[in-house]
């Protein structure tokens, strides 16, 4: 198996198992604005228009559609 | 070629204010107008005017209602044969308006996921789009995990204006498939991981776009471009946000891979620094760079007969290969001071002026300047 499949792997299971611990309460600074979570539509936004029409590569936009489910 | 930038007066800047965006704290309903102005080295400009509403309907049933205007100007042909605008009246700009509505449902099922259905209608006089669009998101792990799908068909006919003023039609197809992995690390941390796949099939070239073909012995004569009717495309992602607690500050790094069936291979970096200078206000800066190889069919020049009737062949600078740069900058004024100050102002306890510059350049010799202001609201 080559090295890259072998980190994402790794990625995953540390996702899904090795980080609950952070509380509700501690997420503060998570859903301060600076840190950019609060996307409330998951359409395209204007940058990532332009960009997908001025160059070959689409996709990718991670975090759209999802959320840090931090308290607000 | 020289390169190009449209001055932009402050007047013209007023009439594109605001972005009003008016947001429901924690629920999800909002209200929002947006402008936008962009316009590039090749003089070509767009003004994009949007309004959105979500309001929820019933206890955890929100409706969504987006409605978006964009005015392009494409100029006048010279000796282009790449330019994708209609040859008919070349020697005017061509204007054109292009109307965009979208329609969601998204419905909450227990405390932890959310299914969402939107459509997605865009018109312009020799384009047109239809998607359906469904999502399905779940919270994990006491909601540090947040798992996203998303599904999406898109059925479009591209239009091609005659010298007549007829329209020829084509028609194309997408199937888009998407996952995102959110995860929670510290308090301070978020990482998100992202996969997207999307299929392609029917017509894929521009109906404008032409392409020289040469003989051997020089002479040429231009054709239309034709593109391979199917593209596969995936593309990888990962963003890591971080907060700095000491200096109020935060940093935010992305990485993308995206490589398609036309064999154009791209990697995208960004890297964003956001910044409290005063108690309310936030100054940010972002760099991006994006690299890609050329489409297999691509050349710099098309020789040869077999390139007259069949055969692929591009004008499109999209599927050369090239880098490009993006440098910008943001400054925002949040108004939760104000509402802190005054009982009566709590409507703006996440309201906030923000004004945002980006410029791209790539080493083709293209440039364009964006400029955006916005105001938000919450009530």
């Amino acid at each position: 198996m080559r090295l890259t499949q072998l980190i994402a792997i790794a990625l995953l299971v540390y996702f899904l198992y090795g980080c609950g611990t952070v509380k509700v309460y501690q997420r503060g600074n998570l859903g301060d604005p600076i840190m950019e979570r609060q996307d409330v539509f998951a359409k395209q936004t204007l940058e990532q228009k332009f960009f997908s029409t001025r160059e070959g590569s689409i996709g990718g936009a991670s975090g759209i559609g999802g959320g840090c489910g931090c308290a607000k | 070629m020289r390169q190009y930038v449209k001055p932009i007066s402050f007047c013209t800047l007023l009439t594109f204010l605001p972005w009003l965006s008016v947001y429901a704290a924690g629920e999800g309903e909002g209200l929002g107008f947006t402008t936008y102005y962009f316009s590039d080295s090749g003089d070509n400009s767009v003004v994009t005017t949007s309004f959105n509403l979500v309001k929820k309907l019933l206890d955890k049933t929100l409706f969504l209602i987006d409605i978006e205007l964009d005015q392009v100007t494409v100029p006048a042909v010279t000796a282009v044969t790449g330019a994708t605008r209609p040859q008919r009246r070349k020697n005017e700009p061509f204007e054109k308006s292009r109307g965009q509505i979208i329609l969601g449902l998204q419905q909450g099922l227990g405390d932890n996921s959310t299914i969402a259905a939107n459509y997605y209608r865009s018109q312009e006089v020799d384009y047109a789009s239809n998607s359906f669009v469904g999502t399905y998101s779940q919270e994990l792990n006491d909601k540090s995990t947040t798992i996203t799908f998303r599904g999406q068909f898109n059925a479009d006919v591209v239009g091609k204006i005659l010298e007549n003023g007829d329209i020829a039609q084509q028609r194309k197809k997408s199937y888009n498939g998407s996952v995102n992995l959110s995860q929670i690390l510290s308090p301070n941390t978020v990482m998100d991981v992202s996969y997207d796949f999307v299929l392609h099939k029917g017509f894929l070239s521009d109906p404008y776009r032409q392409v020289k073909v040469f003989d051997t012995n020089g002479a040429s004569a231009a054709v239309d471009e034709l593109h391979p009717d199917s593209r596969t495309r995936h593309a990888a992602a990962t963003k890591l946000s971080q907060f700095i607690p000491p200096i109020k500050a935060s940093v935010i790094g992305s990485y993308r891979f995206y490589v398609d069936s036309w064999k154009v291979k791209s990697h995208t970096a960004e890297l964003k620094l956001n910044k409290y200078i005063l108690n309310d206000v936030v100054f940010g800066v972002d760099y991006r760079y994006y690299t890609q190889s050329g489409a297999n069919f691509y050349q710099d020049k098309y020789v040869g007969g077999q390139f007259l009737e069949g055969g692929f062949k591009t004008a499109d600078y999209k599927l050369k290969p090239f880098s490009s740069n993006n440098f910008g900058f943001t400054l925002t004024y949040l108004l939760r001071g104000l509402a802190k100050s005054n009982p009566d102002l709590q409507f703006l306890q996440d309201s906030a002026i923000e004004f945002e510059y980006f410029r791209y350049f790539n080493d083709l010799d293209f440039s364009a300047d964006i400029i955006q202001a916005s105001i938000k609201f919450s009530i």
